[in-house]
C-alpha cells in the first residue's frame, strides 16, 4: 500500500514539477512569479480538448500542435499585459498576474460554459504493472514527457545561443544588456516557454482530469509550494519540489484523508520557509 | 474624519471638507431615500467592501505586500462567529474578539514566517494559507459541515445577537465601522508607523539602513489588517445569515478586496473606499447583465490589470493628479528603444 502511494505520487509529481519547472523559467529569468500560472494550464486542456474534438486524434498525438498554441499565446499574453510593466515594483506583477487568471478563467467559462468535459483516451484503460505496483498509464506518460521536456530544456538553455542569452539575462541584467542581449525579447520568451510547460502539464492531465475553467486552481497553488520549496529559480529543485510534492499528497491522501493531502503539502511549505528560508535546494543548483 | 484636521483652513482644503462632510450626510440618508431592501443590501455590500478594502490597504497598499488571503481572515471572523452562536448562543459582538484574536494570531505566523524573505516570498505564503484554511475548513466536516456551509436562523429581532427584519440596521454599523476605520488608517498614515511603511514601499534597503526594523513594522500592519479584516467577517457573516467555504474563503473573494483598493488607489486613504463605491455597483450590475454565473470576475481581473498598467494610482489619482506614473502606454509612445530595465526600485 505504501509502495503503491508512493508510486503514485511519484507520477502525479511528476506533472506538479512540469508546472512548476514553468513557474521557474519565468522567475529565473524575470525574476517574477507569473500567478495565472495554473490558468495557463487550463488553456492548454481546454486546447487538448478543442483540438481532440476537433480531429478525434489522441491527445498524445497533440502535443506539438497545443505547445505551439500555448507558446503563441504566452506571447500574446506577455505582449498585451506583462510588457507593459516590465521594469516595474514587483508588486505590479503580482497584482496584474492575478487579474490575468480570473480573466483567463471568465472568458473560457463565457466561451465553452463551465460544464465539464473529458477527452477519451485508449491509454487511461491500461495500467502498468511493477510487481505489486499497478499505474494508471496516463500518469506514467506524463511523467515521461515531464523528464523529457526538463531535459530539452536544459539542453536549449545550455547549449544554444538563445538559451545562453536567456541565461545571461537571469545571471545579470545590466551586464547582459550591455553585451547587447535583447533582454525584453528574452523576457518574452521566458515567459511564453513557462506558459507552454502549463499548458503541456495541462494536456497531460487531459485524460486523467474533467476539463473546466477552474481547474487550475489546485495545480496553481501547488506549483508555487513546489517552487518555493525548490528554491525559486532553480529547474533541479523545482523537479525535486514536484516529486516530493506528489508523495506526500499521494501518502497523506492515503493514509489521512483525501482532502487534507492539499493542506499537508502547505504546511510543508510553511515549515521550509520557516527552517530553511532559501528552499530546500536553494543553493547549489543551476539557475535557469 | 479630515474635517478635524487642526491645520489652516485653505479654500481647497475647505472644499475637500464640505464635499466629504456632504457624503458622510449621504451615506447616513441613504438608506431613508430607497424602501427597496434590495438597495439598502447593495449598501451593506458597499460598506462590507470599503471595510475590507481599508483594511486590506494597510498591508496591501502602504506597504506594497500584496496578501492574496483576506478572505481567510474573513471567514476565520465568520466561522468564530457562528460556531460561538450556535453552540453556546454567545452574542456576536464578544465573538467578534474571538475571531480577531485568532485571525491575529495566524496573521502573526505566517507574517513572521514569510516577512524573513523578500520579494514574492509573502504572496506565495498567503495562497497557501489561504489553501489550507479553505482545505480545512472543508474538511472538518463535524465542525463546520464541510462544503455544506453553516447557517444562523432568525428568531427574533435583537440588536445583541445581529438580528435585524431589515437590512437598514446592518447599513448603520458597517457604515460605524466604515468611519472608525477611516479614522484607524487616517491616524496610520500620520503615524511613525505609517511613514515607516510607505519608505518600506519605496526602498526596503534604504529603510532598512535608516534603522527602520522592516520586519516588526511589516508584521505589526499585517496583523493590524488581519484583526480588521476579521471584525468585518464577523458582522457579515450575520448579514449572509449563511457562509460556506466557497464562498467566504475562496481566492475569488480575496482578489475581490485586493481588488477594491486597487482600482481605488492603493496606498491612499479614500482609495479603497471609491474603488468599493464604484465596484460594488458595477459587479452588481454585471451579474445582471452577464448573470451571475462567475463571470462577474472578469469585471474585477480586467479592471486590476487596466488600472495597474495605465494607472497605477487608481481612480483616486484621477482627482489628486499626484502618484500616478506616466503611462506606460505613453512611455511606448514616446521612444520604444527607451531601456527601462535598470531601475527596478522606483515606484
Amino acid at each position: 500500500m505504501l509502495a503503491q502511494s508512493i508510486f503514485n505520487g511519484l507520477v502525479m509529481g511528476g506533472v506538479y514539477a512540469l508546472i512548476a519547472v514553468g513557474l521557474t523559467i519565468i522567475f529565473g529569468v524575470m525574476k517574477v512569479i507569473n500567478f495565472a500560472q495554473g490558468e495557463c494550464l487550463m488553456l492548454g486542456m481546454y486546447a487538448a480538448w478543442a483540438l481532440h474534438r476537433a480531429t478525434g486524434l489522441s491527445p498524445y498525438i497533440l502535443i506539438v500542435p497545443v505547445m505551439t498554441v500555448m507558446f503563441l499565446i504566452g506571447q500574446f499574453i506577455f505582449s498585451l499585459v506583462i510588457n507593459p510593466i516590465v521594469g516595474r515594483p514587483p508588486t505590479d506583477f503580482v497584482v496584474v498576474t492575478m487579474g490575468l487568471a480570473f480573466v483567463l478563467v471568465s472568458v473560457i467559462q463565457l466561451i465553452f460554459s463551465p460544464t465539464y468535459q473529458t477527452v477519451v483516451t485508449t491509454a487511461k484503460n491500461i495500467t502498468i504493472r511493477l510487481g505489486s505496483v499497478s499505474l494508471g498509464t496516463p500518469r506514467v506518460i506524463a511523467c515521461g514527457v515531464m523528464i523529457a521536456a526538463v531535459l530539452a530544456v536544459r539542453l536549449f538553455l545550455k547549449k544554444t545561443d538563445v538559451g545562453r542569452a536567456m541565461r545571461a539575462t537571469a545571471e545579470n541584467l545590466e551586464v547582459a544588456q550591455m553585451l547587447g542581449v535583447n533582454t525584453r525579447r528574452n523576457f518574452a520568451l521566458a515567459f511564453a516557454l513557462g506558459v507552454t510547460m502549463a499548458g503541456l502539464s495541462g494536456l497531460l492531465l487531459t485524460p486523467i482530469y474533467y476539463v473546466f475553467p477552474n481547474v487550475g486552481m489546485p495545480f496553481k497553488t501547488i506549483s508555487m509550494v513546489i517552487v518555493v520549496l525548490g528554491g525559486l529559480g532553480s529547474i533541479g529543485g523545482a523537479v525535486l519540489g514536484g516529486l516530493i510534492a506528489g508523495v506526500v499528497e499521494a501518502v497523506l491522501g492515503a493514509y489521512i484523508s483525501p482532502d487534507l493531502a492539499p493542506a499537508g503539502i502547505f504546511l510543508i511549505l510553511i515549515l521550509v520557509l520557516a527552517f530553511r528560508p532559501e528552499g530546500m535546494f536553494g543553493k547549489g543548483a543551476r539557475k535557469a | 474624519m479630515t474635517k478635524e484636521k487642526p491645520s489652516p483652513l485653505k479654500p481647497s482644503r475647505l472644499w475637500k471638507a464640505g464635499i466629504l462632510l456632504a457624503f458622510v450626510v449621504f451615506l447616513f440618508l441613504f438608506p431613508r431615500m430607497s424602501s427597496s431592501n434590495y438597495i439598502v443590501s447593495i449598501g451593506v455590500t458597499f460598506c462590507t467592501f470599503a471595510c475590507l478594502g481599508v483594511s486590506w490597504n494597510i498591508i496591501g497598499g502602504y506597504a506594497a505586500q500584496i496578501s492574496w488571503c483576506h478572505s481567510s481572515f474573513v471567514a476565520i471572523g465568520a466561522y468564530t462567529g457562528f460556531l460561538l452562536f450556535n453552540h453556546f448562543g454567545i452574542s456576536p459582538w464578544i465573538s467578534v474578539f474571538a475571531g480577531t484574536g485568532i485571525s491575529a494570531v495566524a496573521a502573526l505566523i505566517i507574517g513572521s514566517i514569510s516577512f524573513r524573505l523578500r520579494g514574492p516570498f509573502f504572496s506565495l505564503c498567503t495562497i497557501a494559507f489561504a489553501e489550507i484554511m479553505r482545505v480545512w475548513l472543508l474538511f472538518q466536516k463535524n465542525l463546520t459541515q464541510g462544503a455544506n456551509g453553516l447557517v444562523i436562523t432568525f428568531k427574533q429581532e435583537s440588536f445583541v445577537n445581529l438580528m435585524f427584519r431589515k437590512d437598514d440596521a446592518f447599513y448603520y454599523i458597517l457604515l460605524v465601522m466604515l468611519i472608525l476605520y477611516m479614522l484607524i488608517s487616517w491616524l496610520l498614515q500620520r503615524s511613525r508607523p505609517g511613514y515607516y511603511l510607505r519608505a518600506i514601499k519605496v526602498d526596503e534597503d534604504a529603510a532598512e539602513s535608516l534603522g527602520i526594523k522592516t520586519h516588526r513594522i511589516k508584521l505589526f500592519a499585517f496583523v493590524l489588517s488581519a484583526v480588521m479584516t476579521s471584525a468585518v467577517g464577523t458582522i457579515y457573516a450575520f448579514f449572509l445569515t449563511y457562509i460556506d467555504p466557497a464562498s467566504i474563503s475562496s481566492m475569488d473573494l480575496a482578489t475581490r478586496i485586493g481588488t477594491m483598493a486597487v482600482v481605488g488607489g492603493a496606498g491612499t486613504l479614500f482609495g479603497p473606499m471609491v474603488g468599493a463605491l464604484a465596484l460594488v455597483p458595477l459587479s452588481e450590475l454585471a451579474n445582471v447583465l452577464l448573470g451571475s454565473s462567475g463571470s462577474g470576475m472578469l469585471l474585477y481581473g480586467g479592471l486590476m490589470i487596466i488600472v495597474i498598467i495605465f494607472r497605477r494610482g487608481g481612480i483616486v489619482s484621477l482627482f489628486s493628479g499626484d502618484g500616478a506614473p506616466v503611462p506606460a502606454l505613453l512611455k511606448k509612445l514616446r521612444g520604444k528603444g527607451q531601456a527601462k530595465n535598470g531601475g527596478d526600485s522606483g515606484a
